[in-house]
């Protein structure tokens, strides 16, 4: 791209050719004020507050809106202009009901901030009283239209960036308003999935989040510490804010990223919900069929001795949770897996990434990488859900999905065994049972491969020729899928057989739900399932409270003879299973790396000290084996984001051989 | 050299405009050094006399405010509005979006904890209420306007010492508010 140079405000600005006037200006560090323009949406120049002059154009521009050319000279902060953006405030106040003294934005709002960056200390023009509607419908939403300043904010990021479409605008002039659906109000809306996006966007306080409106406003609060998402292998970031040490909000912060800052409900109320939530502050011992609150001493004692018992007739056994951090999951592998050499260990979502791992296995031989970057989904022309269901597994790969069916016109297709979750913008939309699936795929291979019919089946042909056509095809593997290993080779060959290759990988993307899922696989993983059958004396399990566990393996726990229990929270029924319980930090207590699905390794910071009395892993372990009579052999595990290493592009990956079915 | 005076007055509002003022706490000794109070909710004066600052807090909502603010205007050299109501109307426009006859049946049948059962509204002796509540700049020319609801004490006190320096100000960005 070739380099332009503008004049803007007697300065000489470089910026690149397609960029607007206001990315010059920002490139250059010359402040232009916006309110509808957001980094990362669509410029609409609907609100007209970042107008500037230029020469030989007797018209005002919307800067965010024209584009830069060589040679302009641009003026930002005329009398002119700071009167005309002054006028355009107050018509903004005028023309709805904003009163800030009780409003709960007031503070964190653009449209105030500009109102007294612009000196307005009155309204020039008749307000007009205009009673618009407050739609308190959303359980976890509120929309006060007589706040709304019509930006267009919500609409761009619900429909570019989230790909729902649920909010457009209705009627015109002094009665436009956003609205949800067609017409509908946000809690009766179909699409609306509940992300927040919008209110994250809002500059005024027109959506507002319930929940955080409760506690605290942005300038409330103390201090703002970047993160990550913890709550599935997308790895969100997130920037959390944190007033009188407690999480006020969350909010994503990639906002110039692929993914434009979104968060899911997941990330946006699951987790400072969760600091609510009861704590197990002490160790506790179980008595009959209540707990008493014992020593760390005592506790530990007695857990050595139980472990140290079952570790002698090789009936011990551990499960820990897939949402911890490389250096969690790295240390417990130490004591685990090379010093306590256990047979049984695993875990919580182990038959999935079991699955996974195995399936994958033939191509990471290879040194094919065998998945690509969630965000690739947006550069593909062809995207294949298989058992998958992404709005409930990872729901920015859903957004993902949605922005590039609807805006990027990728054809979308489904095989599952019930209906898509993508109603109304699948092309092709395939039942299978789910014992059946095997046969699917392999049947799509030879089909695409062959470039074979598939007779007899009208929308199973329709997919093999879709699939052949595709430039860029994506496969969407669901944890459904990953049942059985031999399910996700035969997904990885139809890839293949489809020519899905991405710069960084084969185009598949797995659906795993812990956080932390790539470290999992790397370290704790057990090599085969051994919950439900083995005879275990004494069991350790680690749990962040953050996911329910499943009933299956909440019954092979209950089928251990002692348990050891750690965990943050109180929660039922994992704690009816234990007869040891150690406090844990908390997800915001914790520090460390998580691996994303993406293949980074993202930083997970304290964002909340934890308290004194809580010990960390590494102590709690020491004094354990330390009782038991051994000490820790540390290994060098690897880095997690170096399991499936790319030395062989994925044009060169081979098919995997499989049995018919 | 006698002192100038001032005179307020609070109109549809809370209390808040004033008790900000008041809020300027040791300070108001050195202000009373230069200036006199007359007319004010404070010294509780009702009759205005000619000043040289009059100060409004509070919207416009009936017509005795509509008839004291008037007054203020012709009895004062400057006139200052205290706050959101008198500068943007403030709360008191929440009863905008209906009729003034159903703002009443409101609050006096129809609320909730309303005990009525002859259903009277009062009206006669009582100032009966304009269409609308209205920023008093609908009626009065204002020469200064300190929003904020309240403005904090330090703005007001500023902007006091400003006229008593013979200049009329204009409230800063940095210490302008609306809430």
């Amino acid at each position: 791209m070739s380099e332009i140079t503008l004049i803007i405000d007697g300065k000489t600005c470089k910026g690149l050719q397609g960029d607007t006037i206001l990315e010059v200006a920002r490139r250059n560090d010359t402040y232009i004020p916006t309110l509808c323009y957001l980094k990362g949406l669509s410029p609409s120049g609907a609100c007209r507050m970042c107008v500037v002059e230029v020469e030989g154009s007797n018209k005002l521009l919307t800067s965010c809106t024209t584009p830069a050319q060589d040679g302009m000279v641009v003026s930002t902060k005329t009398d002119k202009l700071f009167n005309y953006r002054k006028q355009i405030l107050e018509l903004l106040f005028a023309g709805r009901n904003h009163f800030c003294m009780f409003c709960s934005q007031s503070g964190d709002c653009e449209l105030q901030t500009l109102a007294i960056e612009h000196g307005m200390d009155s309204v020039r023009y008749p307000y007009l009283y205009h009673d618009f509607e407050n739609d308190a419908t959303s359980a976890d939403l509120q929309m006060d239209h007589n706040r709304c300043i019509l930006c267009g904010r919500c609409i761009r990021m619900c429909a570019e960036k989230v790909g729902a479409h649920t909010l457009d605008l209705k009627e015109r002039g002094w009665s436009a308003s956003v609205i949800a659906d067609l017409g509908e109000m946000m809690g009766d809306s179909e699409t609306c999935i509940n992300c927040g996006a919008c209110a994250q966007v809002c500059p005024t306080g027109t959506i507002t989040i319930r929940e955080f409106v409760y506690r605290g406003r942005r300038h409330d609060c103390d201090e703002v510490v970047e993160s990550i998402c913890p709550m599935c292998s997308v790895g969100c970031e997130i920037k959390c804010y944190v007033r009188t040490r407690s999480l006020a909000r969350v909010e994503g912060s990639n906002t110039e990223g692929p993914d434009g800052g979104q968060l899911c409900h997941k990330g946006r109320w699951w987790l400072p919900e969760s600091t609510e939530r009861e704590r197990l502050s002490v160790p506790m011992i179980r008595e009959g069929s209540t707990f008493r609150e014992a020593s760390w001493d005592e506790a530990l004692t007695k857990a050595a001795l139980k472990m140290k018992d079952a570790w002698g007739k090789s009936k011990a056994g551990a499960i820990l949770s897939g949402i911890q951090t490389d250096e969690e999951l790295t240390f417990y592998s130490d004591v685990f897996k090379n010093t306590l050499n256990l047979k049984y260990i695993d875990c919580f979502s182990g038959d999935v990434l079991r699955g996974f791992k195995k399936g994958f296995q033939p191509f990471v031989e290879q040194g094919v990488h065998p998945f690509t970057a969630a965000h690739n989904i947006l550069e593909s022309d062809m995207i294949l859900t298989i058992e998958a269901d992404p709005q409930d597994e990872a729901p920015v790969v859903a957004s993902y999905i949605r922005v590039a069916t609807i805006h990027k016109e990728a054809k979308l297709a489904n095989i599952c065994d019930c209906t898509t979750p993508f109603k109304g913008i699948t092309d092709v939309d395939i039942r299978s049972d789910r014992k059946e699936i095997r046969k699917v795929l392999l049947q799509l291979v030879k089909a695409v491969s062959e470039g074979s019919e598939i007779t007899g089946n009208l929308k199973l042909n329709t997919l093999a020729r879709m699939l052949e056509k595709a430039e860029k095809p994506v496969l969407i593997l669901g944890g459904k899928l990953a049942d059985e290993a031999a399910n996700i080779t035969a997904a990885t060959n139809l890839a293949i057989a489809s020519r899905a290759f991405f710069a960084d990988g084969l185009g598949i993307v797995p659906m795993v739900r812990s956080g932390n899922s790539l470290a999992a696989i790397n370290t704790v993983l057990g090599e085969e399932a051994w919950l439900e059958t083995a005879d275990i004396d004494c069991l350790y399990v680690s749990s962040t409270g953050l996911v329910p566990e499943s009933p299956q393996s909440l019954e092979a726990m209950s089928m251990a003879r002692f348990c050891i229990v750690q965990t943050p929270f109180m929660v039922h029924p994992l704690v009816n299973m234990a007869d040891i319980l150690l406090p844990a930090p908390a997800w915001y207590e914790r520090s460390g790396h998580f691996c994303t699905i993406e293949g980074e390794r993202r930083r997970l910071n304290v964002i909340v000290r934890p308290k004194k009395d809580l010990k960390g892993l590494s102590e709690i372990f020491n004094t354990i084996t330390d009782k038991m009579g051994i000490s820790i052999a540390s290994s060098e595990v690897r880095p997690c984001e170096n399991i499936f290493t790319t030395q062989v592009p994925p044009e060169k990956a081979q098919m995997a051989v499989l049995e018919e079915v | 050299m006698t002192k100038p005076k001032i005179a307020t007055t609070w109109l549809e509002a809370c209390a808040g405009c004033h008790m900000s003022f008041l809020d300027i706490d040791e300070r108001i000794v050195d202000l009373l050094d230069a200036v006199e109070l007359t007319s004010t909710p404070i010294t509780d004066i009702k009759e205005i006399p000619q000043v040289d600052v009059g100060v409004i807090s509070g919207a416009l909502g009936n017509e005795e405010e509509l008839h004291i603010a008037l007054k203020m205007r012709k009895q004062c050299k400057i006139l200052i509005a205290w706050g959101d109501c008198a500068v943007f109307g403030g709360i008191n426009c929440m009863r905008n979006f209906m009729d003034a006859s159903e703002v009443l049946k409101e609050g006096y049948k129809n609320g909730v904890s309303t005990v009525n059962p002859e259903g009277i509204i009062p009206g006669g002796d009582v100032p009966a209420l304009l269409p609308k509540a209205i920023p008093i700049d609908y009626k009065v020319k204002v020469d200064v306007y300190v929003p904020g609801c309240p403005p904090d004490p330090d703005t007001i006190l500023y902007v006091f010492q400003e006229i008593l320096q013979g200049r009329i100000p204009k409230v800063p960005v940095d210490m302008m508010r609306y809430d």
